[in-house]
């Protein structure tokens, strides 16, 4: 018997000690020579999901994200720049000793990621919030969501995607700006959701939760 | 040999604590630090543990413990625990057992853990407790090992699959699940709270905590099926430093097998488990001994979780349901069923404020049942303290102290710290 517990405890300190420097397939994100790819893998598919379409809602979706918006929002959690709560108690840690190259790595992961949208659900609300990201509510000062963010609100070389987010998400966000100094870099949005009511936040998060874009965002129709 | 552990064991005392004394006084200087895992993640306890709260897990926490505890980089691997609690039965009666401090505030029980990845596939977590009070003489002052969870997890992922498999080493049937519908993890879980009273439970509920070691393969597929072999063997030999200082060891006969099957499936906020386990064991009806009759223990349980968790709000709600048939040894004894039925809801806002309700329905052909409610509210003020009210309503209490069940009804008050 003795013998046989030695073998066991023996085999498990071979396979323990055996297997650790496999870096496709490691969670270390103290170490610089894991690639983005395999932590986006390994690690932040747990809340995001494998290909950025997380479930849910607290964590946002990335997929087809823009690659510059992902660097930069990965950068201002490293940074502790972006102190919304959830950004703050997931986001500050994961992010404290990825490398430039690991951050430009998982943001042309996620960028290149097809992404999904919420079936639409509730087409009063949703309708209601098409308006508002179409022309935006003029005698309050609201512009236009798509006026910046594109038609189909995929973002662009200057503003983030927005189409397809989840719906909580875009409220929680719309939220923080209207009312918090958490994210000091989306100034613009702090006066944009300035006047917006939080009826008015749950339509236009709605709507753009369910907003389909043709992908991939450049193939030729 | 027994003055021996005892010596070894006031050294070890000494050393908690001075370990405790450590402890307390870091926390008083650095407020914002938090335990070892959160350390290695950097992120905060409510990442892992449902709306903050312990030991309920998130998926996100259920995958950290089978990937091994290794996402992350490696911290400071040690964590303290401290729970303050204090009881008051509706119909005092001192001089019963485990009843000699009732309605005075005592610390009850501290913890050391040293817990983190050891290297990018293992890790794992070694809790040490010390016992400031077991119950039934007063203050005790004990130091033992307890649970313990020693992983080797890998994950193959990619957009068309997800698997992680891995092996673990661990001393209580169930402390390697990672659904809170399993005993060890499920109810009453608050050092020194009033549980389901001293009703007899299965053996999968606790009976052989800290007694055994076990060595398991478990593979979780897509996160939708997850499956588990574990065999277990007596805590002796080499695998003594598992069951060190808890009292008369329990010797089970040869390779004891557990098996385990879970369907999970996550929509929206929402996610949900079923579950079935199976653990059949063989334990020596003359306990001192490695040979003679043996009590033959099947369990079967079934059991269920679901969670919604999307701030501020987190619900998590379990329902566990175990049988137990028992084949004794000794000839003439006739056989022996143990039932228990237990659920648990629980409701938290804002990671700070929260509410639970317990059910409790124990039988058995041993005239050693009970059943009851216990309703609890806590608070929550910062991530590593915890206050909390329960009381305990029994409706059958058949091996309580007092013979009429609603006498034994318990109100019990804890602080619990860690760091």
């Amino acid at each position: 018997m003795k013998t046989a517990a030695l073998t066991m405890v023996l085999a498990w300190a071979a396979i323990t000690a055996g297997c650790t420097t496999t870096e496709n397939s490691s969670r270390n994100l103290g170490d610089p020579s894991v690639h983005g790819k395999t932590l986006a893998e390994q690690v932040c598919s747990d809340c995001h999901g494998v290909t950025g379409n997380s479930i849910n809602p607290t964590f946002p979706r990335l997929a087809g994200q823009q690659a510059w918006y992902l660097s930069a929002q990965l950068k201002e959690f490293r940074g502790h720049h972006r102190g919304d709560p959830a950004g703050f108690e997931y986001m500050w840690g994961i992010s404290r000793s990825l490398t430039d190259a690991q951050i430009k790595e998982l943001a042309t992961y996620y960028a290149e990621q097809k992404p999904d949208a919420d079936k639409p659900e509730n087409t009063k609300l949703e309708d209601k919030g098409k308006v508002i990201f179409a022309s935006g509510i003029p005698g309050e000062g609201v512009p236009a969501c798509m006026a910046c963010h594109g038609a189909e609100g995929a973002g662009s070389a200057q503003f983030p995607r927005i189409a397809g987010q989840h719906a909580n998400y875009i409220v929680k966000q719309l939220n923080v700006f209207q009312s918090t100094e958490g994210r000091p870099n989306a100034a613009a949005m702090k006066v944009v959701a300035h006047n917006l009511k939080p009826a008015e936040i749950k339509a236009v998060a709605a709507y753009v939760s369910t907003i389909e874009t043709k992908w991939p965002p450049h193939a030729e129709n | 040999m027994e003055h021996l552990i005892l010596v070894k064991n006031s050294g070890l005392n000494r050393l908690i604590h001075i370990a405790l004394v450590l402890i307390l006084s870091l926390i008083a200087v650095k407020a914002h630090a938090v335990p070892a895992f959160a350390r290695q993640t950097g992120q905060n306890c409510v990442a892992c543990h449902a709306g903050g709260q312990f030991p309920d897990l998130t998926p996100y926490g259920r995958l950290f413990k089978l990937t091994g505890y290794t996402i992350g980089e490696r911290a400071l691997p040690l964590s303290g625990m401290a729970v303050l609690t204090s009881n008051s039965v509706k119909v005092k009666d001192a001089t019963a057992t485990g009843h000699a401090e009732d309605g005075k505030p005592i610390f009850n029980t501290a913890s050391l853990f040293i817990a983190g990845k050891i290297t990018d596939k293992s890790g794992g977590f070694v809790q040490v407790t010390y016992n400031n009070y077991t119950g039934d003489t007063g203050y005790s002052g004990h130091t033992g090992s307890d649970n313990l969870d020693l992983r080797y997890a890998d994950r193959l992922i990619d957009a068309n699959r997800d698997l992680i498999y891995g092996f673990t080493l661990h001393n209580n049937p169930g402390v390697q699940d990672v659904w809170n519908s399993m005993p060890a993890w499920g109810y009453g879980v608050v050092p020194g709270s009033t549980g389901a009273g001293a009703a007899t439970t299965p053996l999968l509920d606790g009976g052989l905590a800290q007694q055994v070691a076990g060595i398991g393969a478990y593979a979780y597929w897509n996160k939708t099926v997850y499956a588990e072999l574990t065999g277990y063997r007596t805590g002796d030999g080499i695998f003594s430093f598992m069951t060190q200082g808890n009292g008369g060891q329990v010797n089970i006969k040869g390779t004891n097998p557990y098996a385990r099957l879970a369907l999970t499936h996550e929509w929206g906020p929402h996610n949900v488990m079923v579950g079935l386990t199976h653990l059949d064991v063989h334990q020596y009806t003359d306990t001192t001994s490695h040979s003679g009759p043996t009590d033959h223990y099947r369990d079967n349980g079934i059991d269920f979780q679901y969670q919604y968790l999307l701030d501020p709000y987190t619900v998590t709600a379990t329902v566990t349901r175990i049988h137990e048939n028992i084949d004794y040894g000794t000839l003439g004894t006739p056989s022996a069923t143990v039932d228990s039925l237990r659920a648990k809801g629980s409701f938290i806002y804002q990671a700070k404020y929260g509410a639970t309700l317990s059910y409790f329905n124990l039988t058995n052909t041993l005239g050693a049942e009970s059943r009851g409610w216990t309703p609890e509210v806590f608070w929550t003020p910062v991530q590593y303290v915890r206050l909390g009210m329960q009381y305990t309503k029994f409706n059958v209490d058949s091996a309580g102290t007092n013979p009429k069940a609603s006498d034994n009804n318990t109100l019990f008050f804890y602080v619990w710290g860690a760091y």
